[in-house]
């Protein structure tokens, strides 16, 4: 009898197979006290400072409750005390996974306010920052999901594959991490002699790798036992708490940005949206390291259409969005980023509503852990990809 | 994939507006088109009925729960904006109500029975305007704020504290212009924006320590003009120096005083730079002759 088969009438609730010595507790007829179980704010299965208070029966979860909030840094507010070139500074620390993603947001909402022509050099260049900063992303979860259920080595190869992906942004924008690589009407500079070179070079080795995790992950059995069938989401639930991003595409629904409402160049190329099954954490994972090898095919197609051209606009000493407001939605990594920007015609926005892919996916952990057992809960928030600082801004 | 193939199905921003008024008559006030996002404007007491209708009626099949948040509108209130979007038609719809009663006391109905993805967006919307949601679980305690927070912080006449007490440390004030309505720059110097922590004090007393010491240094050297450049800009900075902590506790009592105190330490900073430009000038027509002679 194998793992699977076990867990498979654990799940059920009847008893397990002859000769293994797994006895019930909690929905049987012992009688058990409920417990609260709090874990976080520091936990290594959180990924910073979140905390989630668990009601248990025995193993079982009755009710999650997540308490946010501990790295709120008010940036709503520090934005309407900044300019619009300086905003791009500040929003790419909120998701610092994602740094040009949310950069890309806000630029793309001042233009569309603005209604400026990007050139169209500008446009391409930002797609294919968006994709590899996309992968980056990827690859960071994919790597610490695997660490949170018990296994080290896809991390050290997610970060192999960082590095050079890392050091070719690096190149280009001069940052790691925050790359502040866009500014309002295009990006701050062209890219370096031999980028595109470059660029192809580690497409092409990154997906001469993937199949490393394959092997490693979804191949592996402790893996799939740990993930399959684990916390469920039917897609109706998803769109009504607002899930997006992979896990609203491991419920089956190709719900993406860049297919539904193209911005930037993304009409032009062929962009396919990896989906699940049912919505559970083996699903959530396998679209992440799907949208891995889809960004992959997008850069290669960024290639062949890259024009020469000017990369940005010049603009005035002072830019300033006219009365009015206006709301942006790109796909990031996450999840759709929307920003809702209104500007009273001033320098600075009256009002930047970040609407952050992590808050709206982690409201989803109640549904998804209530009834579970509690080291699956483990496997659901790390499978529920977020980042504390996208949830709290 | 069948997203995009149902794209012809889905209703111009007219037509939602006349099927949405047909449905719910005098509670649908007007509609804007505007910077690419069709917006709807609600009453409050149609709140809840348009969002039901939204997700309900199959030709709108508002399905996805995007975004809710609060606007500040100035004297007349706040605003709490929904965004809503249809993942079969691709239609996108904006609804904007205004608050019922004004500045004092923001009540706006709760979607959380309509949407599930409602209840935390108007946890923050609680959190940061003090709008209350009635029909809401719970609001409390905090969502992102400390529990013991007051105030609401996203509303306009919340300052930011950082900037009560100390100005932008850059050169030029992003936020605010002078009463000419020019841009304010700021000529900045070590020491001169302490902040409202003792290490900023240290730091500041330090930097005025050094440039003690290096005029006595030049002075030692027999170079008079250094010596002569060197002194009023040594007096200058004490002048700032013993005010400086004085608005720094200030700041953290009464707001009204520490903003008081922090234009008169712009003033005081702008005086500085005028003084240090002028000696520059005054340096510059010292040096020409010398290097002629």
């Amino acid at each position: 009898m194998s793992d699977l088969d076990v867990r498979e009438q654990l799940l059920q609730g009847t008893a397990p197979g002859e000769g293994l010595a797994i006895e019930l507790v909690g929905d049987g007829d012992l009688v058990t006290a409920d417990m609260s179980l709090s874990i976080g704010p520091a936990h290594p299965a959180t990924h910073g400072v979140f905390r989630v208070v668990f009601e248990m029966d025995g193993e079982r979860i009755l009710r999650a409750k997540p308490v946010i909030g501990y790295m709120h840094r008010g940036f709503e507010k520090l934005a309407e005390y900044r300019d619009y070139r300086q905003i791009m500074a500040l929003v790419n620390r909120h998701d610092w996974l994602s740094g040009f993603s949310n950069e890309l947001g806000v630029a793309l909402a001042v233009e569309q306010m603005l209604e400026m022509e990007v050139p169209e050099r500008a446009q391409w260049i930002r797609m294919l920052m968006a994709e590899w900063n996309r992968i980056l992303n990827h690859l960071m979860f994919i790597g610490s999901f695997a660490l949170e259920l018990g296994a080290i080595t896809p991390m050290f190869y997610a970060f192999r594959e960082r590095e050079d992906i890392q050091h070719l942004m690096e190149s280009a924008t001069g940052g790691r991490l925050h790359f502040t690589y866009n500014q309002v009407g295009g990006v701050k500079i062209d890219l370096p002699r031999g980028f595109l070179a470059e660029s192809a070079r580690v497409s092409k080795l990154t997906r001469s790798r993937m199949p490393d995790y394959d092997d490693l992950v979804l191949g592996n059995e402790i893996f799939r036992g740990r993930t399959v069938d684990i916390g469920p989401l039917p897609t109706d639930v998803a769109l009504s708490l607002g899930v997006t991003g992979p896990a609203l595409h491991a419920t089956g629904l190709a719900e993406d940005s860049r297919v539904t409402e193209p911005y930037l160049k993304y009409g032009d190329i062929d962009v396919e949206v990896p989906v699940g099954r049912n919505g559970d954490a083996y699903d959530r994972f396998a679209v992440l390291l799907g949208r891995i090898r889809v960004s992959l095919d997008i850069i290669d197609q960024i290639h062949d259409h890259m024009t020469s051209g000017p990369v940005n606009q010049k603009l005035p000493k002072m830019v300033k969005a006219p009365e009015g407001a206006t709301y942006v939605r790109t796909e990031n990594p996450l999840g759709q980023l929307g920003y809702w920007l209104e500007s009273d015609g001033g320098r600075t926005p009256w009002r930047l509503k970040m609407r952050t892919p992590s808050f709206s996916n982690v409201q989803a952990i109640p549904y998804l852990v209530q009834g579970q057992l509690l080291p699956d809960a483990i496997s659901i928030l790390g499978s529920v990809f977020f980042v504390v600082g996208d949830i709290d801004r | 994939m069948s997203v995009l193939a149902r794209r012809d199905r889905a209703l111009t921003p007219e037509e939602t507006e006349a099927l949405l008024r047909d449905r719910l008559g005098d509670g649908i006030i007007g509609s804007t088109l505007a910077h690419r996002m069709f917006t709807v404007h609600v009453a409050p007491s149609a709140w809840v009925d348009t969002f039901t209708r939204c997700r309900d009626e199959p030709l709108l099949d508002f399905d996805l729960f995007d975004t809710l948040h609060g606007v500040d509108a100035r004297e007349d209130g706040f605003d709490v904006v929904a965004i809503l979007y249809s993942t079969s038609t691709g239609n996108r719809l904006c609804l904007r109500t205004r608050c019922e009663g004004g500045r004092d006391t923001p009540v706006c109905p709760s979607l959380n029975d309509v949407y599930r993805g409602a209840n935390w967006m108007e946890r923050e919307t609680w959190d940061m305007f003090g709008i209350e949601f009635p029909g809401h679980p719970a609001l409390e305690p905090r969502i992102l704020t400390v529990e013991n927070f007051e105030g609401w912080p996203l509303r306009k006449d919340f300052h930011l504290a950082s900037r009560v007490a100390k100005p932008w440390p850059g050169v030029k004030e992003p936020a605010e212009l002078d009463e000419d309505g020019n841009v304010i720059e700021r000529v900045p110097g070590i020491g001169d924006a302490p902040g409202p922590y003792v290490l900023d004090e240290a730091m500041a007393a330090q930097a005025i320590a050094l440039r003690q010491v290096s005029a006595a240094i030049d002075a030692a050297a027999g170079n008079e003009a250094a010596v002569a450049s060197a002194e009023p800009t040594v007096s200058d900075a004490t002048m700032p120096e013993a005010s400086a902590p004085a608005s720094g506790t200030a700041a953290s009592t009464d707001p009204a005083a520490a903003a008081d105190a922090a234009r008169t330490a712009d003033e005081q900073r702008r005086a500085q730079a005028e003084a240090r430009a002028r000696k520059a000038a005054e340096r510059a027509a010292d040096e020409t002759p010398e290097e002629q002679a």
